[in-house]
């Protein structure tokens, strides 16, 4: 997943997680809802929405894989096609070309701050305890 | 239970500016230890109500909700929480007028599921195992095993774009069709290798074309390790054909759905 890379970041043998795709794939539409979210929400607040789901069995797609058979012939190199990147943006349309995914995952890490986005593979700190009762 | 209490929310109308933003409910006997900041850099905070806590914080109503940072901080806020301790993620985007609502409207109609619900999580976090075909390894491995598909490749090499179009698309059709049936037959092989570590699964839609699992898995505190080492080995076994990460602990965020009681 070499399009997840920090552009002059420290070089990795692992895979990177794609820190926002993650994010995303967890919360969206999950957690609890209950009868009172109707109640709860009555406070006007605009809710941007995001579509990651990826339109699988298109044209595109298909035309997509038939691309990367071809290219097997050409190169050996065990390139993988990026995770998701192009739908982050509404409508969820997917990007056709290698290059407009990698453009988009750029702007993402723009918006998400450029830092390290791989916080979750191991272990966040504990910031809250039981009280002794 | 339909009264708003307008007498204690009389100021909250029309003009209102902030609300509660609330991230999900703890056990009561839990408090913080430390500063943390939230969505829109709010401090963290909890409300008390008997055996249960909210996890809130101040949020402006003007702006928009949901960037990337409001996700973020969403998540990581429950995350480093559900380290600890038990805790119900609300869905994202859940808002309350005020802090007296977060009790009376939150809290005190839900006390019995929510604290049935924690007692059942104590002890129990959500890790997510995700897959990721390589690529060039699952087209050879469909393209030896569909002569269809073999075919086909040898038709499109070297021809045009346009002109091999039709053949492309059946190619992508049957390769697609291949990945999903590999899909499900990886999870199925994941699910049972880690069925014996986990008190419950959820498998999740495919963010990728090429991914070639995503499970939300329940686990206790202490298998979390048998969980690892599992998914370490299943990993050397598909070394160099699947790239497998393991995210978590986490809050049980595929676990608190509207069946939540049916789970276990």
């Amino acid at each position: 997943m070499s399009v997840t890379t920090q552009p002059g970041g420290g070089a990795s043998t692992r895979p990177q997680p794609s820190g926002l795709v993650d994010v995303i794939d967890t919360i969206l539409d999950k957690g609890l809802v209950i009868d009172a979210y109707v109640r709860l929400s009555l406070v006007g607040i605009e809710l941007l929405t995001i579509d990651a789901r990826v339109v699988i069995a298109s044209v595109d797609t298909y035309l997509r894989f038939a691309e990367a058979v071809n290219r097997l012939d050409i190169s050996q190199d065990k390139e993988t096609l990026p995770e998701l990147i192009g739908d982050m943006e509404q409508g969820g349309a997917r990007r056709k070309t290698q290059g407009a995914l990698e453009g988009a995952g750029q702007k993402i890490r723009d918006l998400v701050g450029g830092g390290d986005d791989d916080e979750e593979e191991r272990q966040p700190s504990r910031r809250s305890r039981r009280r002794e009762d | 239970m339909s009264s708003a209490s307008p007498e204690t929310e009389s100021s909250t109308g029309a003009g209102q500016q902030t609300g509660y933003y609330v991230y999900g409910i703890l056990p009561g006997d839990v408090e913080l230890t430390e500063e943390i900041k939230g969505v829109g850099d709010r401090e963290v905070t909890l409300v008390h109500d008997g055996d249960l806590a909210a996890l809130v914080s101040e949020i402006e109503l003007l702006g928009p909700l949901g960037t990337a940072d409001d996700l973020q901080a969403h998540k990581e806020i429950l995350d480093s929480v559900a380290a600890g301790v038990p805790v119900l993620p609300l869905r994202f985007g859940a808002v309350v007028a005020s802090e007296d609502a977060v009790v009376s409207e939150l809290l005190e109609p839900n006390r019995d599921e929510f604290a049935a619900a924690l007692e059942e999580l104590e002890g129990r976090t959500e890790y997510v195992v995700k897959g990721q075909y390589v690529e060039s390894a699952i087209l050879e491995e469909i393209l030896s095993e569909d002569s269809e598909a073999a075919r086909l490749r040898e038709q499109i090499t070297g021809k045009d774009a346009d002109a091999s179009r039709e053949e492309r698309i059946r190619l992508g059709e049957i390769i697609n069709n291949a990945v999903a049936a590999k899909r499900e037959g990886d999870t199925q092989q994941l699910l049972s290798t880690l069925e014996g570590h986990a008190v419950a699964s959820v498998v999740r839609d495919p963010t990728d074309e090429l991914e070639a699992m995503n499970v939300a898995f329940l686990v206790e505190e202490d298998k979390a390790d048998e969980l690892d080492q599992e998914v370490e080995d299943l990993g050397a076994d598909w070394e160099g054909r699947v790239e497998l990460r393991v995210l978590g602990p986490m809050a049980p965020y595929d676990f608190v759905g509207a069946g939540q009681e049916d789970q276990g």
